[in-house]
């Protein structure tokens, strides 16, 4: 299995780090990371990921934003919102700015074991 | 004072009420810390949970003792025969005896440190100082956090400070959940400037704004960090200690959000930040809460109008 490349931006390391772990057990991935909004767009621009798991609230530019511009860069980016203030409206903004999922902070090891598992059979049907 | 730990939520009651009886002076910390580390092993017997559901007196408990000694009969079965129970409640008090919430109350009895007879008087105390219902005792001694915010924290009734009880309720309920299993919390204070030796801070702001903190001593900012994270920190708090606390206080702003979201209210919430040795200032109109962790206290604080720093 080709490893696929994932961005993680979160402003804190405990959660980057438990996020790490957490695809650390679904395969060996490849994995860079960001610690606020600004980090992610440019790093999304260097690396092209195919994952990206982005946190709202950060400092310099929030999620959203980064979501945003990382939108207007490639359509096609698969984003996945983090966060631990998952109301409708938080859910909404997210769908409208073009996340894929929403995942609600404490996560489930299945929850992200799920997204990587979707990732990998839509690359098994690109190459169909 | 130390930290004490007891074990579920249905140690809950006993925690609060072995504290209620130290304040008392009924008995000492070290009977307390004694009778806490007891829990258990300790069988819950039968005489102790009908005082405490009203059923029996002490002395109608203490007759069947006498009686039970010169026979081999069950407690149930005489206290019924004496007319002292019915077979109903009987059923309700076996049903009891695997919960835990008067654990603390027979740990006592059984080392001698209470009559049955003070322990009753001090359970009909504790229900008369907190002026509870029957149904409030009921609540708080199955360990229900919003009955045990309400009698502990007492924030008076006004919709400014429902908000406040909810944010403490959740709080407590969170950590419970990633920190510490028996989190006692006392009357809210009124403090204009707090110092604190490590703050970890979020705001929240739309329709309502609120600033939210946890200020406490190192050694309980690094249990907060240590439990929360599942990681074996030392101190002083580097970056990933810093982040734990911060990222605990985000999680319960998070489902603060989610919970005022469900009732109608859209809030947004600022980054947490953390810093040491900070004085806060005219805090305004804020609920402080002191809570007790295993290693010693924390403040809670939630205010409407961002301190002075």
């Amino acid at each position: 299995m080709k490893p696929i490349r994932i961005l993680v931006c979160d402003d804190s390391l405990l959660v980057r780090s438990r996020l790490k772990e957490s695809l650390r057990q679904c395969g060996d991935h490849e994995v860079f990371e960001a610690k606020d909004g600004q980090g992610a767009v440019d790093l999304y621009k260097q690396h092209l990921p195919e994952l990206v798991f982005l946190d709202i609230v950060m400092p310099e530019k929030d999620g959203l934003e980064a979501l945003h511009l990382i939108k207007q860069f490639d359509a096609a980016a698969r984003v996945v919102i983090v966060s631990s203030a998952g109301t409708q409206s938080h859910l909404r903004k997210a769908i409208e700015a073009g996340a894929t999922d929403f995942i609600q902070k404490p996560w489930e090891q299945k929850q992200v074991e799920s997204i990587i598992a979707r990732v990998l059979s839509e690359r098994d049907e690109q190459h169909v | 004072m130390p930290g004490f730990s007891v074990k579920g939520m249905n140690s809950m009651f006993s925690l609060y009420f072995g504290h209620y009886l130290l304040n008392k002076g009924l008995i000492t910390t070290g009977e307390l810390t004694e009778a806490l580390d007891l829990m258990d092993s300790v069988h819950l017997k039968l005489g102790v949970l009908a005082v405490n559901a009203g059923y029996m007196t002490a002395k109608q408990v203490d007759q069947v003792h006498q009686t039970q000694a010169g026979m081999d009969r069950m407690f149930g079965e005489l206290a019924i025969e004496l007319g002292y129970l019915t077979a109903g409640q009987l059923d309700d008090l076996l049903s009891k005896q695997s919960k835990g919430h008067l654990v603390i109350g027979q740990a006592l009895v059984d080392k001698g440190r209470l009559s049955l007879e003070q322990l009753q008087a001090a359970l009909e105390d504790y229900k008369k100082d907190y002026s509870l219902t029957d149904r409030q005792m009921y609540l708080q001694q199955e360990g229900d956090i919003d009955e045990i915010v309400s009698t502990y924290v007492k924030i008076e009734d006004s919709a400014e400070n429902e908000i406040f009880r909810s944010y403490v309720s959740l709080m407590v309920r969170n950590v419970i959940r990633f920190i510490d299993s028996s989190p006692r919390v006392e009357a809210r204070q009124v403090i204009e400037n707090l110092d604190a030796q490590w703050l970890v801070w979020q705001e929240i702001t739309g329709p309502i704004n609120l600033f939210t903190a946890i200020a406490c001593e190192e050694n309980v900012f690094m249990e907060l960090a240590r439990r929360y994270s599942g990681q074996d920190l030392s101190g002083p708090p580097d970056e990933l200690a810093q982040a734990s606390v911060a990222e605990f206080l985000n999680l319960q702003n998070g489902l603060f959000l989610v919970h005022m979201s469900n009732n109608g209210v859209e809030l947004e919430m600022k980054p947490q930040l953390v810093d040491h040795n900070r004085t806060m200032a005219k805090l305004g109109t804020s609920c402080i809460v002191p809570m007790f962790l295993n290693t010693g206290r924390c403040y809670l604080i939630v205010s409407n109008t961002a301190p002075v720093m």
